[in-house]
């Protein structure tokens, strides 16, 4: 139970402290992979390079059957279970590498990542990273630069990817999937509205849509929580704007940009006005809002398809449908990102060469994303998967919407935006609560904005 | 051989240096017998504790270089906000739950101890049962219980005609419900160590009181309590402890939120070191947390038992 003595709970946290940075020394970004990292790949981004006139091409991958090695994985359920759709394919291709994978809740994951780089020791050869995350461990120096081995694969990938995959120019993870915003709807109940889709081209539009649904079917429009909001709807929807936290500098702009403001109080009147519901995202009711039909819309990424078809909403199969976000202004992009993840190598890992097999494998080969595609809905960042036949194909749970060719549009659009940095968490961790206090009618979306913007100023010395 | 003369030999050769070290040796058995205890207390006391106060004047992530920052980080701890609201936290939690708490408490030990109670062992098993209860499970059920749209408690209420209570999704309520569990799980706790200091009481002097025509009520107010006053303060001084370095309860129970209502000083170290890596910082934390809870500790066993002597 939590100490009661003083002097026990000193002792924990001093202990707490003391065992998460038992080795300080650690690996700095400085740091240049040893040629025994380079493999195949690296010769073909020798030829990339040497001829940059040329049209640069995939770089093809020659499996080197005779690597050996037992890798060990991290990541979570969904992510380990796409990771495993390949398996055939790569035991073929390499085996003598045997995989081992640790599934762990994201938290749990970054925890254990935390501890073990502070510790020196305990890290997997690969772990799966969400963007969120990225920039905070390339910080760290927890991650190997494997900018030689990335950088054929650069004009092949979403571009806004490698904000987070990069640090000074030098490179640390492969970009796996994406996460392109759309606006998730219900057909059946805008049909019961009378509401077309089609006709919403601006959040403008879009609100009177949900005081139209709310009127004539009493539904919500969205699900988003005051007491426990995380900030995920706003920064959403900023995002759009090519907005962030911070600018291209690294100076905060929460409280700089009038836009930010007009977002958070667009948000507000959805509260306000009953048309949305206050339910926590990744709770039980949050869940059961989707499968009964107790919502209108959901703006979210790609991936969610895969989370709704599988276990959240698998009996509402064909009454989902998806168009692209509606726009603030006429100038405005179509699309935003949330999310997203890559596959990193550890710098304590003493198998780099296949650790990095593992992830050109899965990562940059096109088969190997489309197969991660087509069976669990990771949308892939490889960019060479696009001209597939698959991504015309419709997709019966949205009822018949080829809602794979809309993403690979809207990925195409997404605006750079000073969001996930290596002080990601933080911030977000500092907004979220200034929210809260906002939709709890403790302060105006001015002041939630500036009480943020001055936490981060504060807590993480940015401009 | 006799203690005396061990006495005066150790004294006849202690001006002497080397005197000293062939004493030591002389006598290494014994220490070498009691230091298991001094090594672990150095590894897992005093190296933490050192090393703690390094980082706190070091900016670090853990990783990489540590930056010396001198007293930066507990210039910048003053006019943090979240850390002094925290603070607050705990000193309004502390008043939801720890009075209404220690009173039953006294109330219950004191049934307990009665003389007409059956079954006493039983009673006093069944009211420690919360606290050996893990605060994990306890939470996750007082989360089901309160939970705004299908919890069991604003179902019952719902029966009543009551609208639905925000339980864990107001800045107020929050408390509240957070103190309804702290209460759950300390109570009998405290009821325990009430139940002791009743023990130390002579029944005469209830009986005396009775005697002399007092009612029972009465002998409680009167005799009793007082009497009890030492254990009393001793309880609430493990409470004031205990809320500021509160973690399990408000972590399972509401996540410090909303809007940081029910967020506590050591929840606040405990996120600052792994959730945002700044180890320096939350060593600095740490330290200024444990110097205002002695110093509040201090103030309030001066403040009670001033008096006492007269």
């Amino acid at each position: 139970m939590s100490g009661v003595r003083p002097l026990i709970a000193v002792v924990m946290a001093a202990l707490l402290i003391v065992g998460a940075c038992g080795g300080t020394p650690g690996p700095t970004a400085d740091d240049t992979p040893s040629p025994a990292q380079s493999g195949s790949a690296s010769s073909e981004a020798g030829t990339a390079s040497s001829s940059p006139s040329a049209v640069p091409t995939l770089p093809a991958i020659s499996p080197d059957p005779n690597l050996s090695a037992k890798l060990v994985i991290w990541g979570w359920e969904s992510a380990i279970k796409t990771l495993k759709e390949v398996e055939p394919d790569f035991s073929k291709a390499y085996p003598n590498i045997t995989v081992e994978y640790v599934v762990q809740p994201p938290a749990d994951t970054y925890r254990n990542i935390q501890l073990a780089v502070s510790a020196g020791s305990g890290a997997p050869d690969i772990s799966v990273i969400e963007d969120s995350h990225l920039a905070q461990f390339v910080g760290l120096g927890a991650l190997s630069d494997i900018t030689d081995q990335v950088t054929p694969y650069i004009p092949f990938m979403n571009a806004y990817k490698w904000q987070a995959a990069q640090l000074d120019g030098r490179a640390y993870a492969l970009p796996w999937d994406s996460g392109p915003v759309a606006v998730y709807y219900r057909r059946d109940v805008f049909e019961q509205a009378g509401v077309d889709p089609g006709t919403i081209q601006t959040w403008e539009d879009f609100y009177q849509a949900a005081k139209t649904i709310k009127a004539k079917t009493g539904l919500p429009m969205w699900q988003n929580s005051k007491a426990r909001n995380n900030g995920r709807l706003f920064e959403k929807l900023i995002w759009q704007r090519g907005l962030g936290y911070v600018d291209p500098a690294g100076a905060v702009i929460l409280d700089k940009d009038p836009r930010q403001v007009e977002v958070l109080q667009y948000i507000d009147k959805f509260w306000k006005e009953g048309l949305a519901l206050d339910n926590e995202e990744w709770t039980d009711p949050w869940y059961a809002a989707f499968a009964e039909g107790k919502v209108a819309t959901e703006v979210t990424a790609a991936w969610m398809g895969a989370f709704l078809k599988g276990w959240i909403a698998p009996d509402t199969a064909g009454t989902w449908g998806v168009f692209k976000l509606p726009r603030w202004q006429p100038t405005d992009a179509q699309a935003s990102n949330d999310g997203g993840s890559q596959l990193a190598i550890f710098e304590q890992s003493k198998q780099q060469e296949a650790a990095w097999a593992y992830i050109q494998f899965h990562l940059g080969r096109p088969e190997s994303q489309l197969l991660m595609y087509q069976k669990q809905d990771f949308f892939p960042s490889l960019e060479a998967t696009y001209k597939d036949p698959f991504f015309a194909e419709p997709d019966p749970y949205f009822g018949g919407d080829e809602v794979r060719t809309l993403f690979a549009e809207v990925v195409a659009e997404i605006p750079s935006a000073g969001m996930y940095t290596t002080d990601y968490q933080e911030m977000n961790a500092l907004l979220a609560p200034e929210i809260q206090k906002f939709a709890l009618g403790q302060q105006t979306a001015q002041e939630a904005l500036a009480n943020a913007a001055k936490l981060i100023r504060d807590q993480t010395q940015r401009p | 051989m006799s203690a005396p003369s061990m006495r005066e030999r150790s004294v006849a050769i202690r001006p002497r240096r080397v005197g000293s070290l062939s004493r030591l040796w002389r006598h290494r058995w014994p220490f070498v017998f009691i230091s298991p205890f001094f090594v672990l207390f150095a590894i897992f006391f005093i190296y933490p504790l050192l090393f703690s106060l390094w980082l706190s004047v070091q900016r670090t992530k853990g990783l990489g270089q540590a930056q010396f920052v001198g007293l930066g980080n507990y210039e910048l701890l003053f006019r943090d906000p979240i850390f002094w609201g925290s603070m607050a936290n705990a000193v309004i939690l502390f008043f939801i739950y720890v009075p209404v708490m220690t009173a039953l408490a006294v109330v219950l030990a004191s049934v307990l101890n009665a003389g007409f109670l059956r079954l006493q062992g039983m009673w006093r098993a069944l009211i420690f049962l919360p606290h050996i209860t893990s605060m994990v499970a306890a939470g996750y059920t007082f989360r089901l219980l309160l939970d705004r749209d299908g919890g069991y408690v604003n179902t019952a209420l719902s029966w009543f005609g009551v609208s639905p209570v925000p339980w864990l999704d107001d800045i107020w309520w929050a408390r509240v419900s957070l103190g309804l569990l702290m209460i759950w799980a300390w109570l009998g706790y405290n009821t325990v160590i009430m139940l002791a200091g009743l023990q130390t009481i002579p029944r005469e002097l209830v009986e005396a009181a009775k005697v002399d025509g007092a009612g029972r009520r009465q002998a409680f107010l009167h005799i009793t309590v007082p009497l009890l006053r030492p254990v009393i303060v001793f309880a609430v001084t493990l409470s004031i402890i205990g809320t500021f370095a509160m973690f399990a309860e408000p972590f399972v129970l509401t996540r410090g939120g909303p809007a940081r209502a029910t967020e506590t000083p050591v929840m606040q170290i405990f996120s600052t070191t792994f959730e945002q890596l700044k180890y320096g910082y939350a060593a600095a934390m740490a330290f200024v947390y444990f110097a205002i809870v002695v110093v509040i500790t201090i103030l309030q066993f001066r403040f009670v038992t001033r008096g006492d002597d007269g």
